[in-house]
C-alpha cells in the first residue's frame, strides 16, 4: 500500500519495482558488471595486440610490429579466404531460404511447429550437432569431408537466426498491400519485387549479415566437419592451443576481425532499430 | 547405471513423434509452396536425420578401430565406468553451477531491463551489447582471459602491486575457477535474452492490477512476474546449460588440461576414431538436456497452474 503512495504518477506498471530500490540497483549493476566482463577482454585484446610483448599480460611499449609480422606472414591467408568464401555463401543462402520460408510461414494455419522444427539447432549444443553431422557424413555415408561439410554445418547453425530475423519483418507485413498490387494488375513477380521486397529489405540484409557472421566465427562444428581443411577460427584455435610463438599474430588478427565485425553489427542494429522507431 | 535407460527412453519417443508430425506438416505444406517444402525436406535431412543417426550409432561398438554394426549396449555401459563417470559428474556439476549463477544474475537484470529501465536508448544499447557476443569468436576472447588471469597478468599485477598478496595467485588460471568464470561470462547473453523477452511480454496492466488489489511488491514479484517469466527462464536454461554441458573452448583454454569435461572425452574418442563413443557421448548430452528440460517443464506447469488459479480467484 505504501508503494502506491510513493509511486511515480503515470507509471503505475513499474510501481512494484520502485518499492525495492536496493534489489533493482543490484539487478541493474550485476548485469552491467557482466557486460563489462564481456567487453573488457575485447578492449584488452586490442591493447595487447599493439604492445611489444602481448604474452607478458600487461600492455606496455606500444608498437605495430605484430601487425607487420601478420602481414608478412601468409599462413593465415588460406583459412581467411576459406572463411570469407563460406561466410558469404552461407549469408546469401540463408537470406534467400529465410525469405522463402519466412514469407510462407505467416500464411500457414499453425506455423508454430514448423518454426520449432527450424529452430531445433539452437537447442542442440554445437558439439553434439557437429558430431551428429560428422557421423552422418563420414561414418554413415562414408563421404570425404571438406569445405562442403563445414558449410553445411554452418548453414544448420546460421539459418535459425536468419529465419527468426526475417520472421520479425514478415509477420508485420501487411498482406493487403499484396492484394492491392494484384488488384491493380501487377504480376506476382512485380508485386514481390516492387512491394514486398523493399519492405522486407532490412530483415533480408540483417539475415544475410547475421548468417555471414555466424559462419565466419563458427568453431565447434567446423572442428568436427573440417576433414583436413582449415577455416579462420580453426586456424587461430590451433595456433592458440599449441601455445606457439605465433600467438602475438593471433592477437593482431583477432583485433582486425573484431574491428571489422563490430561496425557491421552496429550497422545491423541501427538498421533494425531505425526501422522500429519509424513504425 | 540407473540413469542410462532413462535417457534412452527419453530420447526415442521424442524423435518418433517428431517424425510423425513432420509427415503431417509436409503434407499440409505441399499445397502451400514447392520451394518451402523443398527447404523443409532438406532441413529434415540435415538436422533431424543426423540426430537420429547419432542415437542409432551410439548402440554400435568399436573393435580395433572399426565400427561393428550390431546393436549392443557396450558403448553406453562404457560411458558410466572407467573414470568417465567422474568426468560426467564433473561436467554436470560445473554446468549446473554455471547455470545457477547465470540465473541469479540474469533474472534481476532482465527484470530491470524489461520493466525498470526508463530510458529507451539505454535499453536498446544494452540489448545490442547482449546480442553482439553471439557473433564474435569465442576462442579469441578466451585467449585474452589467459593474459588477464595468468601469472603475470592484469589481476595478479594489481594484487601484488597493491600488496594484497605477496606472490601471484596461482589458481586464477588453469583451474576449475577459471573454467567456471570463463563460462559464466560467455553464457550470460543467452540466459538474459529469453528471460528479457518473457518479461517484456508481461502486460503492465497485470502488475498494476496486482498492486491495486493490495499485493505487496514482493507478492507481485513472486506470484505474477515470476510465474509469467518461467517460459523465458526455461529457454534461458536450455541456451545456457546446453553449451555448458558441451563446453570445449573454456576448459581447453582456461582449464589448461587440468579440467576434463565430456567435450574432452568426445574429442579424444573422435581422434581415436571411436565413432560410437562420440555418438553416445553427444547423445548423452542431448538426452541430459531433454531430461532436465522435462523436469523443468513439469515444475513450470505446476507454477503455471498456480498463477492461473491466482488470476481466476481475483477476477
Amino acid at each position: 500500500m505504501q508503494g502506491q503512495g510513493t509511486s511515480i504518477p503515470g507509471n503505475p506498471g513499474r510501481l512494484g519495482l520502485s518499492y525495492a530500490p536496493i534489489w533493482r540497483q543490484l539487478g541493474k549493476w550485476g548485469g552491467f558488471a557482466m557486460l563489462a566482463l564481456i567487453y573488457f577482454p575485447l578492449i584488452w585484446l586490442i591493447l595487447l595486440s599493439i604492445s611489444r610483448n602481448p604474452l607478458g599480460g600487461i600492455p606496455g611499449t606500444f608498437s605495430l610490429e605484430h601487425y607487420r609480422a601478420l602481414f608478412a606472414n601468409s599462413a593465415w591467408h588460406g583459412p581467411m579466404l576459406a572463411s570469407l568464401g563460406i561466410g558469404l555463401g552461407i549469408g546469401l543462402i540463408c537470406a534467400v531460404c529465410a525469405v522463402i520460408v519466412g514469407r510462407a510461414l505467416p500464411t500457414l494455419h499453425n506455423p508454430g511447429r514448423v518454426i520449432f522444427l527450424f529452430v531445433i539447432p539452437l537447442f542442440v549444443p554445437g558439439m553434439s550437432m557437429g558430431a551428429a553431422l560428422f557421423i552422418m557424413a563420414r561414418a554413415a555415408l562414408g563421404l570425404k569431408l571438406g569445405f562442403w561439410s563445414v558449410a553445411l554445418g554452418h548453414f544448420v547453425w546460421a539459418f535459425p537466426f536468419a529465419l527468426l530475423i526475417v520472421l520479425v519483418v514478415t509477420i508485420r507485413f501487411d498482406q493487403r498491400l499484396v492484394e492491392a498490387g494484384r488488384d491493380l494488375g501487377a504480376s506476382n513477380w512485380r508485386v514481390f519485387w516492387d512491394i514486398e521486397f523493399p519492405i522486407l529489405l532490412p530483415g533480408i540484409v540483417s539475415a544475410a549479415l547475421f548468417g555471414f557472421l555466424m559462419s565466419f566465427n563458427e568453431l565447434m562444428r567446423s572442428i568436427f566437419l573440417r576433414g583436413t581443411v582449415e577455416t579462420m577460427p580453426v586456424w587461430s584455435w590451433i595456433q592458440a592451443a599449441a601455445q606457439q610463438s605465433q600467438v602475438p599474430i593471433i592477437f593482431s588478427l583477432a583485433s582486425l576481425v573484431l574491428l571489422i565485425t563490430l561496425p557491421l553489427l552496429c550497422g545491423v542494429f541501427w538498421m533494425l532499430f531505425a526501422r522500429e522507431s519509424r513504425e | 547405471m540407473n540413469k542410462m535407460p532413462d535417457s534412452m527412453t527419453q530420447a526415442k519417443p521424442a524423435t518418433g513423434t517428431g517424425g510423425r508430425s513432420l509427415r503431417a506438416l509436409r503434407a499440409r505444406l505441399a499445397g502451400v509452396n514447392l520451394a518451402v517444402s523443398a527447404i523443409l525436406l532438406a532441413w529434415i535431412l540435415l538436422v533431424i536425420v543426423p540426430i537420429v543417426v547419432l542415437f542409432v550409432f551410439s548402440f554400435f561398438s568399436t573393435v580395433q578401430f572399426r565400427t561393428v554394426y550390431e546393436p549392443t549396449l557396450d558403448t553406453w555401459i562404457g560411458l558410466f565406468s572407467s573414470g568417465r563417470w567422474e568426468v560426467t559428474l564433473r561436467t554436470l556439476r560445473i554446468a549446473l553451477t554455471v547455470t545457477l549463477f547465470e540465473l541469479a544474475i540474469a533474472w534481476p537484470f532482465a527484470l530491470w531491463l524489461a520493466k525498470g529501465c526508463r530510458s529507451q536508448t539505454t535499453r536498446a544499447v544494452c540489448l545490442a551489447m547482449l546480442t553482439i557476443p553471439f557473433f564474435l569468436d569465442m576462442s579469441s576472447r578466451a585467449i585474452v582471459w589467459r593474459a588477464i588471469l595468468g601469472q603475470s597478468g592484469l589481476v595478479n599485477t594489481i594484487l601484488t602491486g597493491t600488496g594484497l598478496t605477496d606472490a601471484p595467485v596461482e589458481w586464477l588460471l588453469y583451474s576449475e575457477v577459471a573454467v567456471h568464470f570463463g563460462m559464466i561470462v560467455s553464457l550470460f547473453p543467452p540466459m538474459v535474452m529469453p528471460i528479457y523477452l518473457a518479461i517484456t511480454l508481461i502486460d503492465d496492466t497485470l502488475i498494476e492490477a496486482s498492486n491495486d488489489l493490495g499485493a505487496s511488491p514482493g507478492q507481485t514479484l513472486m506470484r505474477v512476474i515470476l510465474p509469467l517469466s518461467l517460459p523465458g527462464v526455461m529457454a534461458g536454461v536450455v541456451f545456457c546449460l546446453g553449451p555448458a554441458l558441451a563446453a570445449w573452448v573454456e576448459p581447453g583454454m582456461l582449464g589448461g588440461g587440468f579440467v576434463n569435461l565430456i567435450s574432452n572425452s568426445i574429442e579424444s574418442a573422435y581422434s581415436a576414431l571411436r565413432y560410437p563413443v562420440v555418438a553416445a557421448l553427444s547423445a548423452f548430452v542431448i538426452g541430459l538436456l531433454l531430461v532436465l528440460l522435462g523436469i523443468m517443464y513439469l515444475v513450470a506447469r505446476r507454477f503455471g497452474d498456480l498463477s492461473g488459479s491466482f488470476r481466476m480467484q481475483r477476477s
